[in-house]
């Protein structure tokens, strides 16, 4: 492998490219650690939002409409999720388990009675490239970073705006102890219950809405395998930046980098069968996840349903 | 783990399952009629299809074995406190370990063939459970995530294998060449097709339960999920026997991937699994972690499989259509106990 490839400005660009997805669903995923709720259906939501995505998209041909169907269909399933694991206390993993193999379902079901059986899959439009006035013009850098599409600059503003509410305000405070401390914050009287739903709802927005960039800048079309680990890759990605969303995004960033990698790659070394070479993203979340582990701290109340009446 | 669930407790009546089944007859006729089928007929093919007929009960006791087994699996896990997510992947590593030994010892007795096969099988869900189980005992990393992870690599060594060197040019693209007769499983009946996988099943039922509630390795895996400190102040082991749970769950499914290529493939194929590890992990909620629990719920999904496969060809019904019904009845059910739940506080 020769430093040429491993270092090839458009190799970065489609990194950048790549990435927006996995902050997206990340950042997602880390507003409702933050409040307690862990979300194993995670990878349905991304695979729930893509074909709602799609699907508007292809019907209504607007691109915007995609993107709000996308985030709505994440939305709705993480309302579910709340319900079951806030207002009525059931385990989280369970729930979010069921979920994720209904929303498998639902997405192929959807796709399949409104696009029926079709010789060609059909394409919806892609987001377009925005160039962004001046920073497109910096040399190499410009052309990697200030020529995406739309959501890879939103996804740069969910960073940001995720640390700010989480770490620079008071509902973000209130937030991060309901997941830290659920009992306290009741007792000073912060609603756990009320802020965990909300969180639980924004974060299925954000998650729908990474779905939603897969068939819009990816692919173009819907499968059912279109998620393709994304997800469970999101949920990782939380632990791997700490459960703070710049660590999210650095973390993101290098993983999309395997993941394009992997692409480059498989154009150029010919002789190696090409399913080796798409094993070396899950192989190296694996690995990424063994490195982060050691020494992570997670919310202390994650996971765990908020019981008013439970003896601490 | 939340109360009631975690202490074996019982459904207090039965309405929440009449519900249930309710749901899933209405959203099954919702669901034909979407597809603009005639309801009545594809309801009534779904019965002839899964019980009604002889060809039918050997079609659903083939789809309940690897389903069993896979939820015994999860139950296994679950009993002993991890979330065996990769039940897929240790179906498809058993089925591989079973499939490479019958391609290369073709020649083998007939006595030997097939149970070293088997072994062969549970060896290879085996060694795919070890290495999330061994990240999670010494590193204390998820096995949700590590499990889920695998799978998909072992997705792509099965594509590897059954459309590279394994790939048999005549049969089709991700498909191998067949093994010899001395590895099939012998049919059970031979009008319905039913394989005799059904006994292995049946009987890895009885030793996961005998294990469980007979055995002293069976109290340390229930102490050690049921509570961990509490376990490893009674002096269990609880880091081993969390990884030797693990293991043992992958054997398990490492079995049923040996047995769809003995009993019913007859070799090995990409889509040999549609998604039983995650049916199996519905299971083993629906049947509250339970032996007897997993046995009653595989065959009602298997019932489910079986009949929307006969709905896919007469009405047109997508094969995912079974994932929503599934899923759908277990939301049901967890929340009719979630609003009992909060009925009692």
């Amino acid at each position: 492998m020769s430093w040429e490839l491993v270092l090839d400005p458009s190799l970065f660009r489609l990194t950048v490219a790549m990435s927006a997805p996995l902050v997206l669903a990340s950042c997602g995923e880390l507003v409702m650690e933050r409040a307690g709720i862990l979300n194993v259906a995670i990878e349905g939501m991304v695979t729930l939002g893509a074909a709602a995505a799609f699907l508007a998209g292809f019907a209504s041909g607007r691109t915007e409409l995609a993107l709000l169907a996308g985030a709505a269909a994440g939305a709705v399933v993480a309302a579910v999720l709340a319900t079951y694991a806030v207002t009525w206390g059931r385990d989280q993993v369970t729930v979010g388990l069921t979920l994720y193999v209904l929303c498998l379902g639902l997405s192929s079901l959807l796709y399949r009675v409104l696009v029926g059986v079709r010789l060609t899959p059909p394409r919806v439009e892609g987001l377009p490239e925005v160039a962004l006035p001046l920073l497109s013009g910096i040399p190499v850098l410009g052309e990697i970073l200030f020529r995406q599409h739309g959501l890879v600059y939103g996804a740069w503003a969910v960073v940001v705006v995720t640390h700010v509410f989480l770490f620079r305000t008071a509902w973000g405070l209130r937030l991060r102890s309901a997941g830290e401390n659920p009992t306290a914050a009741d007792a000073v009287g912060i609603d756990v219950f009320g802020l965990r739903f909300a969180a639980t709802v924004a974060g299925g927005a954000l998650i729908g809405l990474a779905g939603a960039a897969l068939p819009l800048t990816v692919t173009g079309t819907f499968t059912e395998g279109i998620a393709g680990g994304r997800g469970w890759i999101a949920l990782m990605l939380v632990i791997f930046g700490r459960w703070v969303p710049q660590g999210v995004l650095a973390g993101a960033l290098l993983f999309a980098y395997v993941e394009a990698l992997q692409f480059k790659v498989a154009l150029v070394a010919k002789a190696i069968p090409p399913q080796f070479l798409q094993m070396l993203p899950y192989a190296f979340a694996v690995a990424a996840l063994v490195g982060a582990t050691r020494g992570a701290v997670a919310p202390q109340a994650l996971g765990r349903p908020y019981d008013r009446e439970a003896r601490a | 783990m939340t109360t009631g669930a975690a202490h074996g407790g019982r459904w207090q009546s039965v309405w929440p399952y009449a519900g249930a089944a309710a749901l899933a007859a209405g959203l099954l006729a919702a669901l034909v009629a979407a597809v603009g089928g005639d309801v009545l007929g594809a309801l009534g093919a779904l019965v002839r299809a899964s019980f009604g007929t002889l060809g039918g009960v050997g079609q659903t006791l083939n789809k309940v074995v690897p389903l069993l087994l896979g939820s015994l699996a999860v139950v296994l896990g679950m009993r002993g406190g991890v979330f065996n997510i990769g039940v897929d992947g240790q179906i498809y590593a058993g089925a591989v370990t079973a499939t490479g030994l019958a391609l290369a010892a073709p020649g083998l007795p007939g006595a030997v063939a097939l149970p070293v096969a088997l072994v062969a099988g549970l060896a290879g869900g085996a060694a795919w459970a070890a290495l999330p189980a061994l990240l999670r005992a010494r590193y204390a990393v998820s096995e949700i995530f590590v499990t889920v992870m695998l799978n998909f690599i072992a997705l792509f060594g099965v594509e590897y294998l059954s459309t590279g060197p394994w790939n048999d040019p005549m049969a089709g693209e991700a498909i191998t060449r067949p093994i010899a007769r001395a590895y099939q499983l012998p049919l059970l009946l031979p009008q319905g097709g039913a394989h005799a996988g059904i006994l292995l099943a049946v009987l890895a039922a009885v030793v996961v339960w005998a294990l469980l509630y007979r055995t002293v390795l069976g109290y340390e895996i229930r102490a050690t999920g049921d509570n961990p400190s509490a376990a490893r102040l009674g002096g269990i082991p609880v880091e081993g026997t969390t990884a030797l749970v693990l293991v043992l769950s992958g054997a398990l499914a490492g079995l049923a991937g040996a047995v769809e290529v003995t009993g019913f493939h007859h070799r090995l194929i990409l889509g040999l699994s549609p998604g039983y590890g995650v049916m199996s992990i519905l299971i083993a909620v629906l049947g509250r972690r339970t032996v007897p629990g997993a046995v009653v719920g595989s065959v009602l999904f298997a019932v489910l499989v079986v009949g929307s496969d006969s709905l896919q060809r007469s009405a047109g019904l997508p094969a995912s259509a079974v994932f929503v019904l599934q899923a759908a009845i277990l939301l049901f059910l967890l929340a009719a106990e979630g609003i009992r739940a909060r009925r009692r506080a």
